[in-house]
C-alpha cells in the first residue's frame, strides 16, 4: 500500500476541520497554551512524516484501515492528544522492540526504520527529554512487615515476628513493597501501637540496677563420668534405634543403646539409657545468697504412635549436697525449671546433673533424652552488688543525673538519638522536646522510674508516622534542574531498604548527616553488596520475582501427581470404591459392597506402603534455599544475569539431589554442585521452586508456567484473560477430551482465534517444561503417553527441549530477558510500577548490562543512580496551591475594594 | 498442606477442643447478662431511635459470610415454591436450621462483570460483594467503594467497643500478581472503609481473641486489656500531633496515606473512651486458642466461633468473614478431594469434576450450617437465641464459577433479625442487585440518609 493511498488520509483525521477549529479556538483563549499547539503541530507533523508510512506498510494489515486486531488500531488519530495515547504506544513499543511484532511470518522492518519508530515513540508520543527524566512519583510508603521486624531488629535487638502478628501486606505489581497499596487499616494502626510497647518493653530497661545474671550454656557442661560402652548416635538418625522387626520380638530382647551425652547448638542432651554426670563450675565474684535457675526440656521425637516408657532419675548437685531428685518417664516435650538458693563465698563452686536409668525393663522404643538448656545464675541479690541491666548502654549511655533540670537534659540527648536513629532523620528539637515531657511526666508517676518513662517516651517514637512511614525530603532544586534530588537522609534510606531491607546503619546515617553519601555512592554499594544483610535483598525480591516465598504454603497432592506418572488401575477402582459405598450408612451396606470395600482398604493401605515421592518441609525448605543461594551466589559473585536462565550448576542439598535425581551429593547442607553434561537443571526454570508454585495441587499447568515465562523472564505478559473465555466442551465433547493428551486439548486453543493470538505464545513455553511434574521432579510420560516438550516460540525459533529453549532464552532473547529482570528490579527498588516515563531509565540500565555482559552489580549501581532512584517529582505541594488560592483570594478582595 | 506429626502434637497442645467446651460453658452461664456490658440494659430502657437493637431490646447483629467461587447451580437452588420448597444437595446441612435462613434467588452484581474492563472475575467477585461499585481496574489505584457492613458501622458502631470485626480464613498469600490487573487489595478484602481503605481481616483466631478480650488467661484479661488501653492512650497526643507536622510537608497522595494513619488513630481514641463508658472488659471463661489450626475445618471452625462470641458478648455487632477468597485454589484433602477448588471450578461439565465442586460447596455449608447451630444454641439476653437476634448474609461473588457469571448469585440470609426477617422461604427476587438487598439491610438497623448504594435502583421489600 502505498503512503498516500486515498484510504489512509480518510482515516487519518486530523488535519479535519473540526478539529482545527478547536485548535484555533483554543489559542485564542490564552497565549500559554500556544506552545501545546504548537507541540501538538510537532507531532502530528513527526507522526504523518516519520511513523505513518511505516505503519502503513508493516502494521495496518491487522491494525489500521478498519482492521483492529487484539483491539488495536494505530490509525484514525482525530487529536494530538489522541496521538500521545501512553498506554497504547507502550505496548506497541514493547511488542515491536521484543519482536513480537510484527508477527514472525509477515515482512520484517529494517533495524532502522524499527529505530525511527521507536524513537518518536519515546520523543514524541512521551514527549520524554533524555536529559530531564522524569523521576515519577513515589507515595509515601510504610514499612512492610518484613522491613518493620528488620528495622526493629537493627534498631533494639528484638525479634518481633511480624508474620505472625501483621496481617499480611497487599501487593502490588507482584511486589509487597508498593507505596501505593501498602495501607494502614484501623486494625493495622492498633496493631502498630501494641507492638511499639510489647518492643520497648522486652527491649529498654527500666531500672538501673539490677541482680546481676548470668547463663551457663547447656554446652558448657562437661561430661565427668560415663559409661565405657556408651554409643555414639548420630543425632539425625532420630526416633529408634534401628532393629530388624524380625528381630524385636518380646522372644528376643535386644541390647539397650547407651547414647553419649551430646551438644546440641547451646543444649546439652542426656539420655535416659546412660548413666553420667555431666559438671560445670561456677565463680562467685561476691560472696552472698545466689539464685540457680536451671532449665530442662524432655525430648523424643514423636513416630506413629510408638512411645517408649523407659524412666530415669535426675540428681542435682551442688558442692556435692544434692539438691533435687527427680523421676522422668515420656514427658511429651515438657519444660522443666528448678530454682536453686545458694549461700555462696566468694571463689569456685560446681553444680552437677547426674543421671541414673531405671531398669531398663521396657522396650527402648525412642532415644528419650533430658535436654539441658541453660542455668542462670542470679546474685549476689543483695542491693549493693546489684549491676547495670543488659542493653543499659545502649539506650542511656551514663548514669541518670540527680537534678531534676539534668534529668531533662539528660532524657532530650537520649529520647533525641533514639528518635534520630528511628526516624532514619535527626529529629527536630521540637519533637525531642515533646518527647522528654512526655518521659518526664510518666517518670513522676508513682512506681515509675526515670528510665520507665524514657521507654514510654520510646513506644510513642515507635507508634509515630515518622517511624511507620518512610518519609522522604528533598535538596532544593539545582540549576537546570527541573526535578530535585531527594536529601541524603531520604537516599541513604531508599538505598538500606533496597539492598538490606532495613534502615540505614551508622556509615550511612554518618555519611547523609556529613551531606556525602551521593558522592561516595559507589563504594556504599558495594559494601552494602557485602554486608550478610543483603541476603534480606536475596530473599526478598527473588522471593516474589521468582514466587520462590510461595512454596513454603502452596498446596500440593504428592500421590496424584505420583499417579499421573505411574498410573494404577486397581488404586483408581479402590477409591471409586470408596466414593461410593463410604456415603452409605454400614448397617445398610450389602455383603458385597462391605467385601468390596475391605479389598479397596487393602489395595489402598498396600499402595501407601510403596515409598513415595513426597514434598514434605524439609523437601520444600531445600527448594526454597536453593533458589535464594543460586540467586544470592549470582549477585554476590557478580554473575552474569543470563546465568539466571542458563548455567551448569545449581545449589542441593541430598534431599534436593535425590529429588532431582542427581547422583553424589550428601547430607542437609546445601552445596554448589556442578552439575552432569546434557542435565535439565540449571538456572531458575527449572528449579524445585517455580516449577511447584506455577502448578495446579495435583497438576502442571503449561498455561500458568507459559504466563510465568513471559512475564517474569521475556517482560512480555499476556492479555488477561477475556472474561467469557469459550468453555473447551465448546471445542470438543466431554467424552474426546476425556481420551486426550494435555496437549491435545492445548491444541484446542488453536482451533479459537481469540485464544490463539495469546496461547500460541504461552503455550509452546508452558509444554516445554512438562518433563517436570508439578513438583519439580523429572519424568518422561504422564497418564502413559509420552512427553513431548518440542516447540516452537511466537518469534520463530525452534526447540526440541528444555535446555534448547533456555538458550534461546539467553542468547536470541537477551534483550527481553535484560529488559524484564530491569524492570521487576526497577519495580521492587522504586516501590512503584514503571510506567512510560520510565523507558529512558530502563533503555540506558539495560544498555549498562550489555556493556558489562549483564553484571548485576552494574545494574544496582545504575538503578541506584538513575534519575527516579536519585530525584524525587516536583509537584505543586498543598501549600503551594493553598498560597496560589490565597493569592488569587486577596486579589478577588483587593479587585472588590476598588 | 501435610500434616506431620509436629502438627498434630501442635494441634493437642493448643487445646481447641477445651476452647470449644468453653464456648459451650458460657453459653450455658447463668449469670450471662455479666457478658453483656452494663450499658448495654441504659440503651434499651431509653427512648429515642433504637439502633441496631430488637424489639425486645437485644442488640441486633449482623454478619457477612463470603465463601469462594461460587456454587455448582444445579446443587444449590431449591426446589419448589415459597414455602414449601426442598433443599438441594449443596444446601442439605442448612435443614436443621431451615426455618431461620431465607434462599434469595435472582439478585446480581452487575458491576462485577466484565463491562469495559476485561478480565478479572475473581476480584471482582470479592470487592464487589459488599460494595456494589464498579472498582478501578489497576494494579496499583486502587478505588472500590465504602462496604455495607461501614455503612452501617459508621451509624451504629459507636454502640459496642468495635464498630465492626473483620476475619478471613485465608491466611497464606501469594506473591505473584492477583488478578488479571488488578490490584490484590480488591482480592483479599470485601470490607472497605471507604475507596481505598480496605478493612484488611485478621486471619489469627488468637490474636482476634485477644484484641477483642485481651490477652493472657481467663482472670487476668480485663486487666490486661485495660492496661493496654492506657498505654495505646498514653502516646495518642504524641502520634497525632506528629502526623500532623509530617503532613505539611506531604504532597495530595500521600497526604491520603497519612489520612489512614490518623483515621486509625481518631478510631483508637474513640474506643478508648467508649471503654471508659462500657465498664470493664467481658473476659470468657474459655482458653485463648492457640494461633492457626493445621487442618482447615477446625481453623473456620474457630474462627466462626470468633464471631459467635463477639456477637454474644456484644462486642460488636457488624462482623465479616471471609472462608478463601474467589479464585482460592486451596485443595480439600480432608473430603477426599486433592485437585485445587478454583482449578476444579472450570469443570467443562465433567461429571466427576463437578461432582468434586459440588462436594466443596457443601463442605462450606456444612461449616456455616453447624455455626447457625451454635448461634441457635446459644440464649441471648431477651431470651431469644442468639441466632434470632442476628442477620447473616451468606454468599460468593460469583455464581457459576465455570462461566463467571454474576447474576443469580447464590445467597443465603440466615437468622431471624430479631424478628425482622421472615426465615423457611425461598424468594425469588427477579434480577434485582444485591444493593437493593443491602438498603434494607441498613434501614433495618437504623441507619438514615441512606438513599442510594452500589448500584442500588430501590429497596428490597420483601425480606
Amino acid at each position: 500500500m502505498s503512503v498516500c493511498s486515498p484510504s489512509t488520509l480518510a482515516l487519518f483525521h486530523f488535519s479535519n476541520a473540526r478539529t482545527l477549529c478547536r485548535f484555533v479556538a483554543l489559542t485564542v483563549v490564552t497565549s500559554a497554551l500556544s506552545t501545546f499547539a504548537f507541540a501538538a503541530d510537532k507531532i502530528v507533523e513527526s507522526f504523518e512524516r516519520d511513523v505513518q508510512p511505516l505503519l502503513d506498510e508493516y502494521c495496518y494489515d491487522c491494525h489500521g484501515n478498519g482492521t483492529e486486531k487484539g483491539g488495536v488500531k494505530l490509525d484514525g488519530f482525530e487529536t494530538a492528544a489522541e496521538l500521545r495515547d501512553h498506554k497504547l504506544w507502550l505496548r506497541a513499543l514493547k511488542n515491536v522492540r521484543s519482536h513480537i511484532m510484527p508477527p514472525a511470518n509477515k515482512d520484517q522492518p529494517p533495524p532502522e526504520e524499527v529505530e525511527k519508530l521507536l524513537t518518536w515513540i519515546k520523543r514524541q508520543a512521551f514527549g520524554l527529554d533524555p536529559n530531564k527524566p522524569d523521576p515519577g512519583r513515589v507515595t509515601v510508603r510504610r514499612l512492610n512487615r518484613a522491613e518493620y521486624r528488620n528495622t526493629i531488629r537493627e534498631l533494639t535487638g528484638v525479634d518481633y515476628d511480624t508474620q505472625v502478628e501483621f496481617p499480611a501486606d497487599d501487593t502490588g505489581h507482584g511486589f509487597d513493597n508498593i507505596g501505593d497499596v501498602l495501607t494502614i487499616s484501623p486494625m493495622l494502626m492498633e496493631k502498630y501501637l501494641d507492638a511499639a510497647q510489647t518492643i520497648v518493653t522486652k527491649a529498654v530497661p527500666t531500672q538501673s540496677r539490677v541482680v546481676a545474671e548470668r547463663s551457663i550454656a547447656g554446652s558448657d557442661f562437661a561430661v565427668t563420668a560415663q559409661p565405657a560402652e556408651a554409643v555414639e548416635v548420630i543425632p539425625d538418625a532420630e526416633s529408634a534405634p534401628k532393629v530388624e522387626p524380625a528381630k524385636a520380638g518380646p522372644s528376643a530382647p535386644k541390647p539397650m543403646l547407651r547414647p553419649k551425652p551430646v551438644v546440641e547448638g547451646r543444649n546439652l542432651d542426656l539420655s535416659y539409657y546412660t548413666p553420667a554426670t555431666v559438671a560445670a563450675k561456677i565463680e562467685a565474684a561476691n560472696p552472698g545468697k545466689y539464685q540457680l535457675v536451671v532449665n530442662l526440656r524432655v525430648v523424643e521425637k514423636y513416630v506413629d504412635d510408638q512411645f517408649d516408657y523407659n524412666r530415669c532419675k535426675l540428681s542435682i548437685v551442688a558442692d556435692g549436697e544434692t539438691l533435687v531428685q527427680q523421676e522422668f518417664v515420656r514427658e511429651g516435650d515438657r519444660a522443666f525449671t528448678f530454682t536453686l538458693d545458694r549461700d555462696w563465698q566468694t571463689g569456685p563452686h560446681e553444680l552437677s546433673l547426674q543421671v541414673e536409668p531405671i531398669g531398663p525393663d521396657r522396650p527402648q522404643l525412642r532415644l528419650l533424652r533430658l535436654r539441658l538448656k541453660d542455668v542462670v545464675v542470679r546474685g549476689p541479690l543483695d542491693e549493693k552488688h546489684w549491676v547495670k541491666p543488659k542493653d543499659y548502654a545502649r539506650y542511656f549511655p551514663g548514669d541518670v543525673p540527680k537534678s531534676a533540670s539534668k534529668r531533662k537534659a539528660f532524657a532530650k540527648e537520649v529520647l533525641g538519638r533514639f528518635a534520630s536513629k528511628a526516624f532514619r532523620r535527626p529529629a527536630d528539637p521540637a519533637t525531642v522536646d515533646r518527647l522528654a515531657d512526655i518521659a518526664m511526666r510518666v517518670s513522676s508517676e508513682s512506681g515509675s522510674t526515670f528510665e520507665s518513662g524514657v521507654a514510654q517516651a520510646m513506644v510513642a517514637i515507635l507508634a509515630s508516622p515518622r517511624f511507620i512511614f518512610r518519609e522522604e525530603n528533598s535538596e532544593p532544586l539545582k540549576p537546570g534542574q527541573d526535578h530535585p534530588f531527594v536529601d541524603e537522609y531520604a537516599l541513604a534510606s531508599r538505598m538500606s531498604y533496597f539492598l538490606w531491607s532495613s534502615m540505614p546503619d551508622d556509615a550511612l546515617f554518618e555519611l547523609a548527616a556529613k551531606h556525602q553519601l551521593r558522592a561516595n555512592l559507589s563504594a556504599q554499594i558495594d559494601r552494602m553488596l557485602k554486608d550478610p544483610k543483603s541476603t534480606e535483598f536475596v530473599r526478598n525480591f527473588s522471593g516474589q520475582w521468582l514466587q520462590a516465598r510461595d512454596i513454603a504454603s502452596i498446596p500440593i497432592n504428592s500421590l496424584d501427581i505420583f499417579l499421573r506418572e505411574n498410573p494404577n488401575p486397581a488404586l483408581d477402582s479402590a477409591r471409586e470404591v470408596f466414593r461410593t459405598i463410604v456415603p452409605i450408612p454400614e448397617a445398610n451396606r450389602t455383603p458385597e459392597q462391605t467385601a468390596a470395600f475391605v479389598e479397596a482398604r487393602k489395595a489402598f493401605f498396600a499402595f501407601r506402603r510403596t515409598p513415595k515421592p513426597d514434598l514434605n518441609d524439609s523437601l520444600r525448605d531445600a527448594m526454597q534455599k536453593e533458589t535464594e543461594l543460586y540467586f544470592g551466589h549470582v549477585i554476590q559473585d557478580d554473575r552474569s544475569i543470563v546465568e539466571l536462565v542458563e548455567s551448569n550448576y545449581t545449589f542441593l542439598n541430598e534431599t534436593l539431589a535425590k529429588h532431582y535425581g542427581i547422583e553424589g551429593v550428601k547430607g542437609k547442607q546445601m552445596r554448589k554442585v556442578e552439575l552432569p553434561p546434557e542435565s535439565p537443571r540449571g538456572g531458575v526454570l527449572t528449579q524445585g521452586t517455580v516449577l511447584t508454585v506455577t502448578s495446579n495441587p495435583t497438576r502442571t499447568s503449561p498455561v500458568k508456567r507459559g504466563v510465568f515465562i513471559l512475564d517474569s523472564i521475556l517482560g512480555t505478559p499476556p492479555a488477561p484473560p477475556p472474561p467469557n473465555i469459550p468453555a473447551l466442551e465448546d471445542a470438543a465433547s466431554p467424552e474426546k477430551l476425556l481420551k486426550m493428551s494435555l496437549r491435545e486439548t492445548m491444541a484446542l486453543h488453536a482451533t479459537n482465534k481469540m485464544c490463539a493470538s495469546c496461547h500460541s505464545r504461552m503455550d509452546p513455553l508452558g509444554l516445554a517444561l512438562e518433563n517436570f511434574n508439578a513438583m519439580g521432579k523429572w519424568r518422561d510420560s504422564e497418564l502413559g503417553q509420552p512427553i513431548d516438550p518440542a516447540g516452537k516460540l511466537i518469534t520463530g525459533e525452534k526447540f526440541s527441549n528444555i535446555r534448547e529453549l533456555k538458550h534461546i532464552l539467553a542468547t536470541e532473547h537477551r534483550q527481553d530477558f535484560y529488559h524484564a529482570f530491569t524492570e521487576k528490579l526497577l519495580t521492587y527498588a522504586l516501590g512503584r510500577g514503571v510506567e512510560y516515563y520510565d523507558t529512558d531509565t530502563v533503555e540506558q540500565l539495560v544498555a549498562r548490562l550489555n556493556a558489562t555482559n549483564g553484571s548485576p552489580a552494574a545494574l544496582i549501581k545504575g538503578i541506584i543512580e538513575s534519575a527516579p532512584f536519585q530525584q524525587r517529582r516536583q509537584e505543586a505541594s498543598l501549600h503551594a496551591i493553598d498560597d496560589a488560592t490565597q493569592a488569587e483570594a486577596a486579589h478577588r478582595v483587593s479587585q472588590n475594594a476598588r | 498442606m501435610n500434616t506431620s506429626p509436629e502438627s498434630f502434637a501442635e494441634m493437642s497442645k493448643m487445646n481447641r477442643r477445651n476452647f470449644l467446651r468453653g464456648l459451650g460453658a458460657c453459653v450455658a452461664l447463668p449469670a450471662l447478662g455479666s457478658l453483656i456490658p452494663s450499658r448495654l440494659a441504659g440503651a434499651t430502657a431509653s427512648a429515642g431511635p433504637k439502633l441496631a437493637t430488637t424489639a425486645t431490646g437485644a442488640p441486633l447483629r449482623t454478619g457477612f459470610v463470603y465463601f469462594p467461587n461460587g456454587a455448582i447451580p444445579g446443587q444449590w437452588w431449591p426446589e419448589g415454591g415459597l414455602t414449601d420448597f426442598t433443599l438441594n444437595a449443596t444446601m442439605q446441612p442448612l435443614n436443621a436450621v431451615r426455618k431461620h435462613i431465607q434462599v434469595l434467588g435472582g439478585l446480581d452484581h452487575r458491576n462485577a462483570n466484565a463491562g469495559p474492563d476485561g478480565g478479572g472475575d475473581h476480584a471482582r467477585g470479592n470487592s464487589v460483594f459488599l460494595t456494589g461499585v464498579r472498582i478501578n481496574k489497576s494494579a496499583t489505584d486502587v478505588r472500590a467503594g465504602i462496604s455495607i457492613d461501614q455503612v452501617m458501622a459508621n451509624e451504629i458502631g459507636h454502640l459496642t467497643r468495635f464498630p465492626s470485626l473483620e476475619m478471613t480464613c485465608d491466611a497464606n498469600r501469594r506473591s505473584a500478581g492477583c488478578d488479571s490487573g488488578y490490584a490484590c487489595s480488591y482480592v483479599y478484602n470485601v470490607s472497605w472503609k471507604n475507596p481505598t481503605t480496605p478493612m484488611t481481616p485478621e486471619a489469627n483466631p488468637r490474636l482476634m481473641f485477644e484484641r477483642l478480650f485481651g490477652s493472657g488467661s481467663h482472670g487476668e484479661r480485663a486487666l490486661n486489656a485495660q492496661r493496654r488501653m492506657a498505654t495505646r492512650k498514653s502516646v495518642l497526643d504524641f502520634v497525632v500531633e506528629d502526623a500532623r507536622r509530617m503532613t505539611r510537608s506531604l504532597d495530595v497522595n500521600d497526604r491520603a496515606k497519612m489520612d489512614q494513619y490518623l483515621t486509625g488513630v481518631r478510631d483508637i481514641e474513640r474506643r478508648i473512651q467508649k471503654a471508659e463508658g462500657f465498664g470493664p472488659n467481658v473476659d470468657p471463661d474459655v482458653s485463648t486458642p492457640s494461633g492457626i489450626p493445621a487442618t482447615q475445618v477446625e481453623y473456620v471452625e474457630v474462627m466462626y466461633d470468633m464471631m459467635a462470641l463477639a456477637f454474644q458478648t456484644d462486642s460488636t455487632r457488624i462482623a465479616t468473614m471471609i472462608m478463601g477468597h474467589d479464585g482460592d485454589n486451596r485443595s480439600f484433602s480432608e473430603i477426599g478431594i486433592t485437585e485445587g477448588h478454583h482449578d476444579l471450578s472450570h469443570h467443562q461439565n465433567n461429571a466427576e469434576r463437578v461432582a468434586k465442586v459440588a462436594t466443596i460447596d457443601k463442605w462450606y455449608v456444612t461449616q456455616f450450617a453447624r455455626f447457625l447451630q451454635k448461634l441457635e444454641a446459644t440464649p441471648d439476653i431477651d431470651g431469644n437465641s442468639l441466632l434470632h437476634n442476628t442477620r447473616i448474609l451468606y454468599g460468593s461473588g460469583n455464581a457459576d464459577g465455570n462461566r463467571h457469571t454474576h447474576e443469580n448469585l447464590p445467597l443465603v440470609l440466615a437468622g431471624g433479625g430479631g424478628g425482622l426477617l421472615t426465615g423457611g422461604r425461598y424468594v425469588q427476587h427477579g434480577g434485582k442487585p444485591v444493593s437493593n438487598l443491602f438498603l434494607s439491610l441498613a434501614d433495618q438497623v437504623g441507619v438514615t440518609k441512606l438513599e442510594r448504594f452500589g448500584d442500588s435502583t430501590a429497596r428490597l421489600t420483601d425480606v
